[in-house]
């Protein structure tokens, strides 16, 4: 077997095509995934079990479920459902929010949850309003020590997003897997597919780490 | 009512009883009066509830039993299983804890100003610049635009204590808040303490340290089993008991230290 890796030179431009889709779609469900994974992540919070128990079941739901099941569900079954046609950037975008979602309200309520007791008592000692320790005492050290595993969280979707191939979205996995199948040189093609992902991943995990440690250093007080 | 207003204690603490479950009682009907102006300095074995009883008189907990007044103002009662308590009244009395808790991500400054921007609405500006001069007091003026993880134990918590200051409080509570400093940090704070029971503030307080509570205080109480076991001036509760366990407890913190 004789490697030819100058046939990528031929597909630079579609490969580069691929990952911008990839990019958009992430970055993208990074901000509305969390964003609902912030208001779900209040809800699994809350004393009112109206509010708790649904937001629950849908974390428990989206967790326990492959995300593959979930992106083919959202893209046959939902629109037979609703009796309308998704286009499958739409599709690919709601199944990917949903997940991010759901990933991301366990982050943000573990979070919550390490803004300790005693910074509670502080709050009522000083007679701080209800209002006032959430919103300025325990929310803005919540997220703060959410952003580590927040970023960890953008890159498992950078990642898990390779799925939306499967349902015809011409990202980076889709491109490459078309060129692949085309030109019989899957060692090659499929070896720089990887390579694309882990480009932007391992710095990405880098600044995790670094993000990590200041955030510690910061916040222990 | 009329005995009420007549009340002269500054706290009343009336058969105090507080558990945690079902199971453990901590506090078994405590009583405790004190005058304005007092700095009591409660000692004792560990889970005879000295913590809790400061946790409790500053409204943090719920209770099963009795009643505290301030002032004579009513202000925690337990009325059957629901505890009451005045959240008005609860704002004359300032805290610290053992850990600092300060708030991580504001500044030194910005600890101060927010209870008294947010809770009595004080203008920034004034806010500010009352706190610069607490900090100045405190010899900590350098520091009041670092954040708390900038700071040595020592000064996190003269900064709590600079924080709780900010609200004119009419009791102070200190809970065992030089056992987490490094022994060359404990004197510091204890300095700051000594000159605000010199300004005449009142204060209840939890410590292990018996050189510190002799200096302190004008009275002390032996608290163990829940119960208030001995009450009366520093001389005499640290240097010459009349309770079997009082006495067994002092000479034990003293043949440890010696």
């Amino acid at each position: 077997m004789s490697l030819d890796f100058s046939i990528l030179l031929k597909f630079a431009d579609a490969l580069a095509l691929g990952l911008w889709m990839t990019l958009k779609l992430t970055v993208l469900c990074v901000v509305l995934g969390s964003t609902l994974g912030f208001l779900i992540g209040l809800a699994r919070a809350s004393e009112n079990a109206l509010i708790r128990v649904p937001a629950s079941v849908f974390v428990e739901f989206f967790r326990g479920t492959p995300v593959l099941i979930q992106l083919f569900w959202i893209f046959f079954c939902l629109p037979l459902i609703l009796g309308v046609e998704l286009s499958n950037l739409a599709s690919a975008t709601i199944a990917l929010t949903l997940y991010m979602g759901a990933i991301t309200s366990e982050t943000f309520r573990a979070s919550l949850r390490a803004v300790g007791r005693e910074q509670m008592d502080a709050c009522t000692a000083l007679g701080l309003p209800r209002r006032v320790q959430i919103t300025n005492v325990i929310l803005p050290q919540a997220v703060l020590l959410a952003v580590p595993t927040l970023l960890s969280n953008c890159i498992s979707l950078f990642k898990e997003s390779a799925l939306v191939s499967a349902v015809g979205m011409a990202d980076l996995m889709f491109i490459g897997q078309n060129i692949s199948n085309n030109t019989a040189r899957p060692v090659e093609v499929l070896t720089a597919v990887a390579f694309l992902y882990f480009v932007i991943a391992f710095p990405l995990t880098r600044l995790v780490t670094r993000v990590e440690g200041r955030m510690l250093r910061k916040l222990a007080a | 009512m009329n005995a009420m207003s007549r009340d002269t204690a500054l706290v009343r603490i009336t058969d105090l009883h507080k558990g945690y479950g079902p199971n453990i009682r901590v506090l078994r009907g405590l009583n405790i009066e004190m005058k304005p102006g007092e700095r009591v300095v409660v000692i004792g074995p560990s889970g005879g509830g000295k913590s809790t009883l400061l946790r409790v008189v500053m409204g943090l907990e719920e209770i099963q039993g009795g009643a505290i007044t301030f002032a004579g103002q009513p202000y925690i009662s337990a009325d059957g299983r629901k505890t009451r308590i005045d959240t008005e009244v609860r704002k004359k009395i300032g805290m610290v804890f053992q850990h600092y808790t300060l708030f991580p991500h504001l500044s030194v400054l910005q600890n101060l100003t927010l209870a008294p921007c947010k809770v009595v609405g004080e203008p920034r500006a004034k806010a500010e610049e009352r706190g610069r001069a607490i900090l100045a007091r405190f010899g900590l003026e350098a520091k009041a635009d670092a954040y708390p993880s900038q700071l040595s134990g020592g000064q996190k918590q003269r900064v709590a204590i600079a924080r709780a200051l900010m609200l004119d409080p009419q009791l102070m509570l200190f809970d065992e808040v030089t056992s987490a400093l490094d022994p060359e940090l404990v004197a510091e704070v204890e300095q700051v303490i000594l000159n605000l029971a010199a300004q005449g503030m009142p204060m209840m307080m939890v410590t292990h340290d018996m050189w510190f509570a002799r200096n302190v205080a004008s009275r002390v109480i032996f608290c163990a089993g829940g119960v208030v076991v001995e009450d009366g001036p520093p001389e005499q509760v640290l240097g010459d008991p009349k309770e079997e366990r009082t006495r067994e407890f002092i000479d034990r913190v003293f043949h440890i230290k010696g």
